[in-house]
């Protein structure tokens, strides 16, 4: 089959590092190709040197059998070169129609909107994608507003379509429905690359490129392989991947909340009606798209944001009006999604972030003073347990890689809590080992009879930890369901909002 | 090719380079302006520095002039660290040195220590309470610092304005108004560290060495101190550890304010010995300048302060010598600042070589 691009030896530096070290990569005509790699392993770098935004240290980028001279965006779109971010780029008042075409050099000084709407329409029929081209940006869903974003690629003449973790935004579903159009591009013609690190979403292409520590270990034919030789490939040894103990049951009470609602800036409802309760030994599951109030439920959790009414008890204890100094005091651990923004002091080294919320605890002070030595000691412990690399206590943690960051959190949090762990996406940006870590880590403390709940947007992370998942949407628990009584789909259609047939709550 | 790129770590080397640089720079321009402006920069240099080391009376003048600079520096220090933009020194030290004043003439029958110590109390309270109004206005009503800081230094000037105008403070029997207060009590005057003659180093230069060790130990040895440096690089994350930031922004407000209010209460008390705006104006933004190039550390302020000073005291005689004007002074200062600043940013990056790939 011929190539329609062809990278050969490409090299990308910043700095010392060297993001890209050598790819070769070829993506052929009609196919489906993937990128696969951890985080930082030069997915993101190899694709915005094909997309001109960076430009390239070193090698050659044929298009069509020409070497393609990249020096911007609008040199690969003139190409046929295009890309859809993960953020989208669409004026939210503006109907699709006229989002796809402004910007076009067709349009010149006025638009005409008839051709356009008759070359949009047939781009849809072909590809299958059912949108109405007069609607705005702001009523669609964010899977519609993707499928515009690949519309205004293919409108410039796209042969090429880059996707950068198109599936990070989407419920199951609308993923599933991504495919489809993609899968219907594919077969008239148009060459796609994915970027992700999906298992699922990889098993999906023609072919994947698996890329490690910024070189191309391997490309492979996906429907020669498995996915268990994919993930040894990219990180490059095997990978066990833990499972909750069933031995163990849950008992008791620890956690109970009742009927929490919070209120936003504006008005709205950010959490309704939110009711739960967690054991001991056992982990609940918060299931659901990025933004439907997870954040909010543990900052109340915390005691940093205000319930509007209802609240919620520990270990059979209101608990009113709570401050996060109360809550730490009573033996709660926070691993929040945003590490940098709300778990660590970034120019703090380790030290001095494993004891942020204990400044002032008797055991690391001695009157006003801290306790340098008893801090060092600490940090040289947990530095050795929680495999924390990092050259020194004291350089700061902005220098650390996210994983490692993460450890110091877990390091703390865990020293610190009794009880129950609130983890909000404590896997977030982690590569597959350092995941696979972090989940070893919170099943000790469930075993060791903490409750824990744990919010992922990894559904098969969820699936094979938890005792119990809640889905929530719009700041509303949909459902609670048991990880074995329950299937992808049935956690999707609730993560969508839609629990008509499947609303549920198991105790 | 030839980039410049962000250092990963630091190295001694590097910095001394900059910050020699940045001293050499800044003369260098300060003589330039010297010459265009018709002096001798040679003969002017050499009258500043005399006037600032040349005796032992000069070094007393020097760090006479430093102590006030050094208690405002260590104030900014303390916000400027915890990333709260206090800029209204002026008026802190304005403050200090009105309730101060306020409080000798009601302690006069106190004994001397007494009464001394309730002065320097008062000048504490006055800076610190109207920090603590422009820390209340943020916690309050989320009104930026930056702004209620030098607003309340027009209001505390035109106060003072009226009490020596017209006002209950303006001295009086004279026949021409010079817009200052009445001499204070001899008896409540700050003593003096040395014998007569040896400069005018009073006691406020002991408080200003206290209040640093004071500072370098509690920014990074204590609890407060942690919470200081926290707040500074992510006021999010200390939230939502446990610490009450409102609280903790207040304490700052209060610590910085009042170390300023103190140098007012010095300067009244040990070397004017009259309340009147001119002697007090300018210490406020000069010590924020030598906070700044301190490197908002305690010891670099010290130093910070010693230059300044000396470069203050110097310029008297510098200017009695060969005549420079005295806005040269004001200049100078500014273009050590620049250079510090670009020196500072500067021992953060480096200059590399790299080879590049055909």
């Amino acid at each position: 089959m011929e190539n329609l691009l062809s990278v050969q030896n490409l090299t990308k530096r910043f700095g010392p590092v060297t993001a890209n070290d050598g790819v070769n990569l070829e993506v052929r005509k009609g196919e489906i190709h993937c990128l696969f790699g951890e985080n930082g392993a030069g997915k993101s770098t190899l694709s915005s040197c094909l997309y001109g935004y960076y430009r390239a240290d070193s090698g050659v980028i044929r298009f069509k059998g020409e070497v393609a001279e990249l020096n911007s965006p609008a040199d690969a779109l003139r190409l046929g070169i295009g890309m859809v971010h993960q953020h989208f780029v669409l004026v939210s008042n503006f109907t699709v129609l006229e989002n796809i075409i402004v910007g076009s050099a067709e349009t010149g000084l006025f638009l005409t909107k008839s051709d356009a709407r008759r070359k949009i329409s047939e781009l849809c029929e072909n590809c299958g994608i059912r949108i109405d081209l007069d609607r705005e940006i702001w009523e669609l869903s964010v899977g519609e507003q993707q499928w515009v974003e690949i519309l205004k690629a293919l409108y410039f003449g796209a042969e090429l379509l880059i996707l950068d973790e198109p599936t990070a935004v989407l419920t199951p579903q609308q993923s599933d429905q991504l495919f489809r159009i993609l899968d219907g591009m594919r077969k008239r013609g148009l060459s796609i690359i994915l970027i992700s690190h999906k298992l699922r979403e990889v098993m999906q292409s023609d072919r994947v490129t698996i890329l490690r520590k910024g070189r191309a270990i391997a490309t492979v034919e996906t429907s020669e392989t498995t996915a268990e030789a994919i993930t040894s490939l990219m990180v490059g040894h095997k990978v066990n991947k833990h499972v909750r103990d069933r031995s163990v049951e849950p008992t008791g009470e620890v956690l109970a909340v009742d009927r929490a609602c919070a209120i936003g800036e504006w008005g709205e409802d950010i959490l309704k009606d939110v009711s739960f309760n967690i054991a001991h030994h056992e982990i609940l599951g918060l299931a659901g798209v990025a933004g439907n109030g997870q954040k909010e439920l543990f900052e109340t959790l915390m005691g940093v944001r205000a319930l509007s009414s209802g609240g919620f008890s520990l270990e059979g204890e209101l608990i009113t009006k709570p401050t996060s100094r109360e809550m730490l005091d009573r033996g709660i651990g926070f691993v929040p999604d945003d590490r940098f923004l709300e778990g660590l002091i970034p120019e703090f080294g380790t030290a001095e972030n494993l004891i942020l919320g204990w400044q002032r605890a008797r055991e690391y002070c001695r009157g006003p003073f801290l306790d340098r030595r008893k801090m060092d000691a600490l940090a040289r412990r947990k530095i050795e347990e929680f495999k924390v690399v990092t050259a020194s206590a004291d350089l700061p943690v902005e220098r650390l890689s996210g994983g490692n960051a993460q450890r110091i959190i877990l390091a703390r949090e865990f020293l610190h809590s009794r009880g129950l762990l609130l983890a909000n996406q404590p896997t977030r940006g982690l590569d597959v080992a350092a995941s696979e870590f972090v989940y070893e880590k919170i099943l000790e403390k469930r075993a060791s009879g903490f409750a824990v709940l744990l919010a992922s947007e990894e559904l098969d992370d969820l699936l094979r930890l938890c005792d119990r998942i809640a889905v929530i949407f719009k700041g509303r628990i949909m459902g609670i369901v048991r990880p074995e009584e329950t299937t992808l789909l049935e956690l999707g259609m609730m993560m969508a909002g839609d629990a008509s047939d499947v609303q549920r709550t198991v105790q | 090719m030839i980039s410049i790129q962000r250092r990963s770590g630091s190295s001694l080397r590097w910095n001394v380079v900059c910050f020699s640089a940045a001293i050499l720079g800044a003369f260098l321009s300060s003589a330039t302006l010297l010459a265009l402006s018709g002096g001798d920069a040679v003969k002017a240099f050499s009258a500043l520095f005399t006037g600032a080391f040349g005796s032992q009376n000069a070094l007393f003048g020097s760090l006479a002039k430093a102590t006030p600079l050094l208690l405002v520096g260590l104030g900014t220090v303390i916000a400027f660290r915890a990333k709260i933009w206090n800029i209204g020194q002026e008026g802190q030290v304005l403050a200090g040195a009105m309730m101060a004043y306020w409080a000798s003439l009601m302690v006069g029958s106190l004994p001397y220590w007494l009464a001394l110590s309730v002065i320097a109390l008062a000048g504490l309270s006055g800076g610190g309470i109207l920090g603590l109004l422009a820390g209340y206005l943020k916690t309050r009503f989320h009104t930026n610092e930056v702004i209620s800081t030098v607003m309340l230094n027009y209001i505390v000037i035109f106060f003072l304005a009226y009490l020596l105008d017209g006002g209950p403070w303006m001295e009086t029997g004279v026949t021409v108004a010079y817009h200052q207060s009445p001499p204070v009590n001899p008896a409540l005057e700050w003593p003096e560290l040395f014998a007569r003659g040896a400069g005018k180093l009073h006691i406020g230069f002991l408080f200003a060495l206290a209040a640093s060790a004071f500072c370098a130990i509690l920014i990074d040895r204590t609890s407060l101190g942690y919470d200081i440096r926290a707040f500074g690089s992510n006021p999010t994350a200390l939230r939502f550890r446990g610490t009450n930031v409102r609280r903790l922004l207040l304490v700052v407000m209060l610590l910085s304010g009042a170390l300023a209010g103190l140098a007012g209460a010095g300067e009244l008390f040990g070397t004017s010995h009259r309340l009147r705006a001119e002697t007090l104006l300018g210490i406020g933004s000069s010590g924020i300048v030598v906070a700044m190039v301190g490197g908002l550390r305690p010891s670099g302020v010290m130093l910070a302060a010693l230059f300044f000073g000396a470069l203050k005291s110097g310029a008297i005689y510098m200017r009695l010598q060969s005549g420079t004007p005295a806005g040269l002074v004001s200049a100078m200062e500014g273009l050590v600042l620049l250079f510090f600043l670009c020196a500072a940013v500067a021992t953060k990056f480096q200059i590399v070589r790299s080879n590049v790939h055909a």
